[in-house]
């Protein structure tokens, strides 16, 4: 506990600033769309521009009430499959398979970059391309695709998910595999070691540190994969769908709360990934405890 | 074959073109014959395209090899290029030889004369997404993130409040926040810029921030014995042990940028914009043009992360990943 306690204070006064802030700020951003719906004659049961800053049906910025009861309507009966409980855990499950998925994928590739300079040189610029391609005009397609062999419902978006997140994955773990430092990979050598003894005894463990942070990264990006193939399929389920519903109906409160479940349950997924990292390497715990010198290793690994 | 001396890399590089140059007339020889064909090809063709595959496979491992000791970025290119053909001859042969709808799959051949013809529509959505969304909410969030960090490293009261919400706000979902934002500031390409600001902002915060703290405690320790003052600590210290750091960040920030943008149109656009465009095509299945749009957004995503490479390599030089 000791080492969270000097972070307490200053961030309940960064968060307590950012609340104090955000009082002001609603009823600046609300009273001009109140006043226009005040002149236009909209059914409100407000008199003064002021009042129907919190109030308003579509606010700019929605007033705490608002958010409170909106929280309520979309969280209650747990059970429903319009709450938000049974779609977040539908897209979490999405987003853990695809996680999963694209760390196998990825640590391949990571090895192919390392171990081969050609693989490298004709594959990793398709890569980072890959990267760059809008994963919504793909979904629709792959969704086909893989309904033409039976493949329905969360895989698809699975895959989907997969497809964004191998790439922090595959630059990671290839930054962790070249990370040993020179002389180890000497003594490797002196040691007659082959090349696979080296990758399991040396390289593999060198970069766990760099797997787990890679797996931060993806987890998100697994998220945000998830979520984006929701929006574009159709979908019954998940927090993409709810987003793609509210969205069309314009429900601006709505979409907040969605916005704000959404965040929790990165933060929670992510905070997953670091419970597992814990888990996994009690030694890293143990030097974190002691004061040492973080590494600040990086490989070059642009095309 | 096994008593013959090894053979030179020159030799395995002539046997690696040989094999490339077989299998690429294989696949031409096919999609020639199959070019105005409206069945599906018999068992024995699809195996043949799977040969050609094969052949050109094993033909770049063994030409790649001969790229890797160059400089000349457009040379050391030439494995990535060959790979990229034999991907689009491939697919080219197995979607005729399969008879894909191309509402499904279009061929690559079509969508090339697709790209042709649409061209000045795509450059003036690649106008809007590119220039006036994801980079000027790029330069406005890579800036906002090295003056955050710069603040945030210095007072230790803003690291220990500030710090902590970034690394929790870079694992929310952006995907998330684009319908909120796009409903709050409008469908023109503020908008989108503000989504790419907010997404390029938190990775960018973290790792310049990283890059200013840590530092060796030993140059640390010299720059206190030279007396130097902290806008000194930090010019000659500081900022160039962070540049790799950001410079890392900066690269992951280009396609972020253009993920931000393109995913933000499909919340609400101006008519305009390569993701408005894809959102549109896709829906009446003219998938052409989607990946005719998903080219030039590529292109000009690969360009970006180059350009942001090729900087880098410019103003750190004398870092370690680049000495040989």
């Amino acid at each position: 506990m000791s080492r969270v306690s000097p972070n307490l204070l200053p961030m309940l006064v960064v968060a307590a600033v950012a609340l104090a802030l955000y009082w002001p700020l609603m009823y600046l951003a609300n009273i001009p769309a109140a006043q226009r719906a005040l002149d236009t004659g909209a059914a409100l049961p407000c008199k003064t521009a002021v009042e129907c800053a919190t109030q308003l049906r579509s606010p700019v910025l929605p007033s705490p009430q608002q958010l409170w009861q909106g929280f309520g309507n979309l969280m209650f009966p747990l059970n429903s499959h319009n709450a938000i409980p049974i779609n977040a855990a539908v897209t979490a499950l999405e987003t853990i398979v695809g996680l999963l998925l694209a760390a196998i994928v990825g640590f391949f590739f990571a090895i192919g970059i390392v171990a081969s300079r050609a693989f490298e040189r004709s594959l990793l610029p398709w890569i980072v391309a890959s990267q760059t391609v809008p994963i919504i005009a793909i979904a629709p397609m792959l969704v086909v695709l893989l309904g033409q062999y039976g493949v329905q419902g969360w895989i698809p978006k699975a895959i989907i998910a997969a497809y964004i997140a191998f790439f922090p994955i595959a630059i990671g773990v290839a930054k962790g595999l070249r990370s040993p430092d020179p002389l180890s990979l000497d003594l490797m050598k002196t040691y007659h070691a082959s090349n696979w003894q080296t990758y399991l005894k040396l390289r593999f463990p060198a970069s766990i540190p760099y797997l787990f942070t890679a797996f931060k990264v993806a987890m998100t990006a697994a998220l945000i994969g998830a979520i984006v193939a929701e929006i574009s399929t159709i979908s019954f389920q998940g927090i993409g769908k709810m987003l793609a519903e509210n969205s069309r109906a314009s429900d601006v409160v709505a979409m907040w709360v969605i916005m704000l479940s959404s965040a929790v349950l990165g933060i929670l997924l992510v905070a997953l990934v670091n419970w597992i990292e814990r888990l996994l390497t009690p030694w890293r715990r143990a030097r974190l405890l002691a004061p040492t010198k973080p590494t600040s290793g990086r490989t070059e690994v642009s095309p | 074959m096994t008593a013959q001396a090894p053979r030179t890399a020159w030799q395995t590089a002539l046997v690696g073109w040989v094999l490339l140059g077989a299998g690429f007339a294989l696949l031409l020889w096919f999609i020639a014959l199959w070019w105005s064909q409206t069945e599906q090809a018999s068992d024995a063709q699809k195996l043949l395209i799977g040969t050609g595959f094969l052949l050109m496979v094993l033909g770049i491992a063994r030409v790649a090899n001969q790229f890797t000791s160059t400089r000349n970025p457009l040379i050391s290119f030439t494995p990535a290029a060959l790979t990229l053909l034999v991907v689009v001859v491939t697919a080219e042969a197995l979607l005729r030889a399969y008879q894909v709808p191309p509402g499904l799959i279009p061929t690559p051949s079509r969508v090339f004369s697709t790209l042709l013809a649409v061209r000045d529509v795509l450059l003036r959505d690649a106008f809007q997404t590119v220039v006036l969304e994801a980079m000027v909410g790029y330069l406005v969030g890579c800036g906002l993130g090295v003056a955050t960090a710069l603040l945030v490293s210095r007072y230790v009261f803003l690291e220990r409040g500030l710090l902590p919400y970034a690394t929790i706000f870079s694992s929310i979902p952006i995907v998330a926040l684009a319908p909120v934002l796009v409903k709050m500031v409008g469908i023109d390409w503020q908008s989108k810029a503000v989504i790419v600001a907010i997404t390029v902002f938190f990775p960018v915060v973290v790792n310049t921030f990283r890059g200013l703290t840590e530092v060796s405690s030993l140059s640390l320790d010299l720059m206190r014995s030279y007396a130097a003052g902290e806008l000194q600590q930090y010019r000659c210290l500081r900022l160039p042990n962070a540049l790799p750091f950001i410079f890392n960040a900066l690269k992951l920030g280009t396609t972020l940028a253009m993920i931000g943008a393109i995913v933000g149109e499909f919340f609400g656009a101006n008519g305009q914009g390569l993701g408005f465009r894809i959102q549109i095509e896709a829906g009446r299945f003219g998938f052409d043009i989607v990946w005719s749009a998903i080219i030039v957004a590529s292109i000009i995503g690969i360009a970006w992360y180059n350009l942001v490479g090729w900087l880098e390599r410019r103003l750190t030089a004398w870092h370690v990943s680049f000495r040989d």
